[in-house]
């Protein structure tokens, strides 16, 4: 006599199978610490500068036109207590002085900067003379405003002591 | 499934005691934690990215922040140059040089450096690439440091030199608003 299949049986195979989760569990527990630990969280940049050249000033054989042609150098000194924009063949020095003690007016150089910018379009170079006590977040600050402004070229100028001897 | 346990009931006098549990075991349901770890997954594979230069954040360094950035010229090799309130760190394996002030007065650091900065460029200038350095700075460093750096590379053919920042998008956090 043929026996039927058992109740478990039957009930078994109607039953729907549960994917075995723990692989994928495996893998994720690997791959999300490993993630996580190469996440970029901060966004580094780079800013560039360039070194002034030797012999960078002009030759003797410019006409006057020529002269006038080329743009005029700006030159932005960090002070320990101000900014000071010198324009090349302008005697009246831009000064910035700081809100207060230690805390210098970006918002007015950078309006000044953009105001220079537009009376001298053909200039993209800022060269940026800092004093020794400035701090490196106080100089680079003033440089972004510059590259900012459409200023690409930083040259940075190194202040040199010269000593004289006396007759 | 009913599982049946077995105990000893020593109160009894050691008798096998069996009592029949009720609730049946459970199993866990980790779908949902699946779910969120699948989302975690995509979130994390659409933020990595692969640029070099933005995982080389200094520990225990403040950063300026700017705006602007600049690429690294074509062909340019960085060498990198760490500079700590109260020491200097060189290169990628970060050689410990000395302090600032060992950096300006002591003769022999400034030798040694120059040496190592001058054998590294020439080193990528022999593999047909440009030197760069990549100065990482911490904001308080005053700029006498900075520009001696700066003087002092340039005497070991370092033509590009860069400065590391945190780029941000808010132009209000530069000028102090």
């Amino acid at each position: 006599m043929a026996m039927g299949p058992s109740k478990s049986r039957s009930r078994s195979q109607s039953e729907l199978r549960e994917p075995n989760l723990i692989p994928i569990m495996n893998l994720f527990i690997v791959i999300i610490p490993m993630l996580m630990t190469i996440m970029v969280t901060v966004h580094l940049a780079m800013i560039e500068i360039t070194l002034p050249t030797e012999g960078a000033g002009g030759g003797g054989d410019d006409t006057q036109e020529q002269l006038e042609d080329l743009p005029k150098v700006i030159t932005l000194a960090l002070l320990p207590d101000r900014f000071e924009i010198m324009v090349e063949g302008i005697e009246d020095m831009i000064t910035i002085p700081q809100l207060s003690a230690g805390t210098y007016d970006y918002f007015t150089l950078d309006k000044n900067i953009a105001r220079l910018k537009n009376s001298n379009e053909k200039q993209g170079t800022i060269d940026i003379l800092p004093d020794p006590s400035v701090k490196f977040d106080t100089l680079l600050r003033s440089i972004d405003i510059c590259k900012s402004n459409n200023f690409p070229n930083i040259k940075y100028l190194t202040s040199a002591t010269k000593f004289y001897k006396a007759k | 499934m009913n599982t049946l346990s077995v105990k000893v009931n020593r109160a009894s006098g050691g008798k096998f005691q069996h009592r029949k549990r009720g609730n049946k075991t459970k199993d866990l349901n980790i779908t949902s934690l699946i779910d969120i770890l699948t989302i975690l997954l995509v979130f994390m594979i659409k933020n990595i990215s692969m640029d070099s230069t933005q995982k080389n954040s200094p520990e225990g360094m403040l950063l300026p922040t700017t705006i602007t950035t600049n690429e690294l010229i074509e062909s340019g090799r960085a060498v990198y140059l760490k500079i700590y309130p109260d020491k200097i760190l060189y290169g990628t394996e970060s050689i410990n040089v000395g302090s600032m002030e060992d950096f300006l007065s002591k003769t022999e650091i400034r030798n040694s450096l120059l040496k190592l900065l001058q054998m590294e460029s020439k080193a990528i200038i022999s593999s047909r690439s440009k030197p760069c350095l990549l100065i990482q700075a911490d904001k308080e460093v005053p700029c006498k440091y900075i520009t001696e750096f700066i003087k002092f590379s340039a005497q070991a053919s370092f033509a590009n030199i860069y400065f590391s920042t945190i780029h941000t998008e808010d132009k209000d956090q530069i000028l102090g608003l």
